[in-house]
């Protein structure tokens, strides 16, 4: 089972998130900030991460680059509200960039896509 | 011994050099909280005045960056006018802001006769175009031109404008920008123009194109932070509709597609109820944001009544939300300038904000006084936890918030309407002990001028 790690500092849509990868066949564990991401991020493996960016404390930007660091071969996706930050530098470094939105429809393909890679 | 000088202090009478008094009087707008109209003027009066540069008449052109367009046409009408003038400007002791003053007034009283004469006139400044005036701006070169009627270059329509047969061209260029013309002439002296003169008239072209473009550029840069805080704005608001729209649209999405048990229904129809009213805040909010109107004149109204009524509104609510509003107001509070209907949401705010940061049971306490002659404060002190250092300097910042709900402007919306009135807002917090807002307004009271 591929296991997700999913940052998320909105409680409902970490809920959410949660339930519907899980229906997906998905194995989910869901952290409220990079911090803590980063802490299990440490001690376990993932076969793909889904962030926010702008959140309380470290955002995603930084948790990304630190990522990076860990030398971790995890693709990412960006899953934000914000569409302006999609040309950023550091953006790029991110395997998709997927804009909120009352559908999850996108979300789940670029998921599918990059793990059946 | 010590003597003081203004300024360039310029003297209509004096028999300096020119060039002196000429600097003189365009530097002034230096020193006065002048708009470019009335800089532009007081360069005008430079090349008209006789201890300036001493032209008859002054004719400005301003560019759009396609067009000469005709601006003003600052002088006398007629010989009689101008020896009538001329004998104004040389009574002793005129000063110079007289004088700008008197050709403010010539130029109001020529809105429908000289400046009239030559607004509709438009010259366009394609590459091609080789008349004059706007060779001058093409050639970026001072142009005088003699025997105007005999010379075709001339554009027909301003030669019948300006009407005589010498008439000096001063392009106003910044870098490659064309910023307009200055035309000259000495129509009722028939003074021939002098190299000397060219000189002069040369050097306030370079000063007023400066003074234009130097608000073109305030201009615009203005507009773009306008801009700019706007983009910021709406980055935020968007960021605040899609959360709770991805959280609605999931949930629902959830009970539509699949089988739920009645909890599970429950639970996605509370979410989604509260991500609904997440929603209505901001709609909220922002409507309240935009209603400051930080041109409106503040007037002078009764603190004292819109403050007890307000506590008397929200004590039911302190009540059913378990806490207390303890009140001390000092005296009959008197009458604060600005927006009652404001000043109003803004303590409303402030109670709300106080209960929210006070735990069930604890006491919120509003004081009001007459601080001195000069203001009146309202404080609200809540029994929180206190705002760390670092939050406090982000408090009045757009979009900064420590609570879920919400869009961070609520602080921001209070700033604002202190502003407009011309009040102040202060906070004062200590780890463990609460915080206190206060909020002064002017006073108004009986007696007193308006500060």
């Amino acid at each position: 089972m591929k296991r997700i790690l999913i940052v998320e500092d909105e409680e409902a849509l970490g809920l959410l998130y949660k339930e519907e990868l899980a229906g997906e066949g998905y194995d989910v564990v869901t952290v409220r900030d990079a911090e803590q991401a980063l802490e299990i991020l440490r001690r376990e493996s993932f076969d793909l991460i889904v962030t926010d960016i702008r959140m309380p404390g470290r955002d995603g930007i930084e948790l990304i680059t630190q990522i990076m660091g860990l030398r971790k071969e995890v693709p990412i996706i960006i899953n934000t509200a914000y569409q302006s930050y999609r040309d950023d530098f550091m953006t790029w470094a991110a395997d998709a960039y997927v804009i909120k939105s009352s559908s999850l429809d996108e979300l789940k393909a670029r998921i599918r896509d990059l793990l059946s890679r | 011994m010590i003597e003081t000088h203004r300024f360039l202090a310029p003297d209509f009478q004096s028999k300096e050099p020119k060039e002196l008094s000429l600097l003189s009087i365009v530097s002034q707008s230096f020193f006065q909280p002048f708009s470019l109209d009335d800089n532009l003027l007081v360069i005008l009066t430079a090349l008209t005045s006789g201890s300036g540069v001493g032209f008859n008449r002054a004719m400005l052109f301003r560019s759009d960056g396609d067009k000469l367009r005709g601006g003003k046409w600052l002088g006398p009408r007629s010989p009689d006018e101008a020896r009538m003038i001329w004998e104004v400007l040389s009574t002793p002791g005129l000063g110079y802001l007289e004088i700008i003053e008197h050709n403010r007034w010539l130029l109001s009283r020529d809105a429908d006769a000289m400046t009239a004469k030559i607004a509709p006139l438009e010259f366009s400044l394609s590459r091609d175009n080789l008349t004059i005036p706007v060779t001058a701006v093409a050639k970026k070169e001072l142009l005088l031109v003699r025997d105007a009627s005999r010379e075709p270059l001339v554009d027909p329509r301003f030669l019948q404008a300006i009407g005589v047969e010498e008439f000096l061209c001063v392009p106003l260029l910044v870098q490659n920008e064309v910023m307009g013309e200055i035309v000259l002439d000495n129509a009722f002296s028939r003074k021939p123009i002098e190299p000397k003169d060219v000189k002069l008239a040369g050097l306030c072209g370079l000063m007023a194109a400066n003074y234009i473009y130097t608000a073109t550029l305030h201009r615009k840069m203005v507009e773009m932070e306008r801009m700019a805080a706007l983009g910021e704005m709406a980055m935020f608001i968007t960021h605040q509709i899609r959360n709770p729209l991805t959280a609605i649209g999931g949930f629902t999405d959830q009970l539509l597609n699949g089988p739920a048990d009645e909890a599970k229904r429950h639970r996605n129809l509370e979410i989604i109820r509260r991500e609904i009213r997440r929603l209505e805040n901001v709609v909220y909010e922002l409507a309240h944001f935009l209603k400051v109107d930080p041109s409106r004149r503040p007037e002078p109204f009764d603190l004292d009544r819109q403050l007890r009524s307000v506590l008397q509104e929200m004590e039911p609510r302190a009540a059913a939300e378990g806490r207390e509003i303890r009140a001390e107001i000092d005296g009959l509070l008197p009458p604060v300038l600005g927006d009652p209907t404001a000043v109003g949401e803004v303590l409303r705010n402030l109670i709300v904000n106080a209960f929210e940061a006070s735990p069930a049971g604890s006491r919120i306490e509003v004081a009001a006084e007459r601080k001195d002659a000069a203001w009146v404060t309202v404080s609200v002190k809540d029994a929180g936890h206190g705002i760390p250092p670092e939050a406090r300097a982000k408090l009045f910042t757009p979009f900064f918030t420590t609570k879920e709900r919400g869009m961070g402007l609520g602080l921001l919306y209070i700033k604002r309407v202190m502003d407009a009135c011309g009040g102040t807002i202060e906070v004062e917090s200590e780890a463990g002990r609460g915080t206190v807002f206060r909020l002064s307004f002017k006073s108004q009271e009986e007696g007193r001028p308006e500060a």
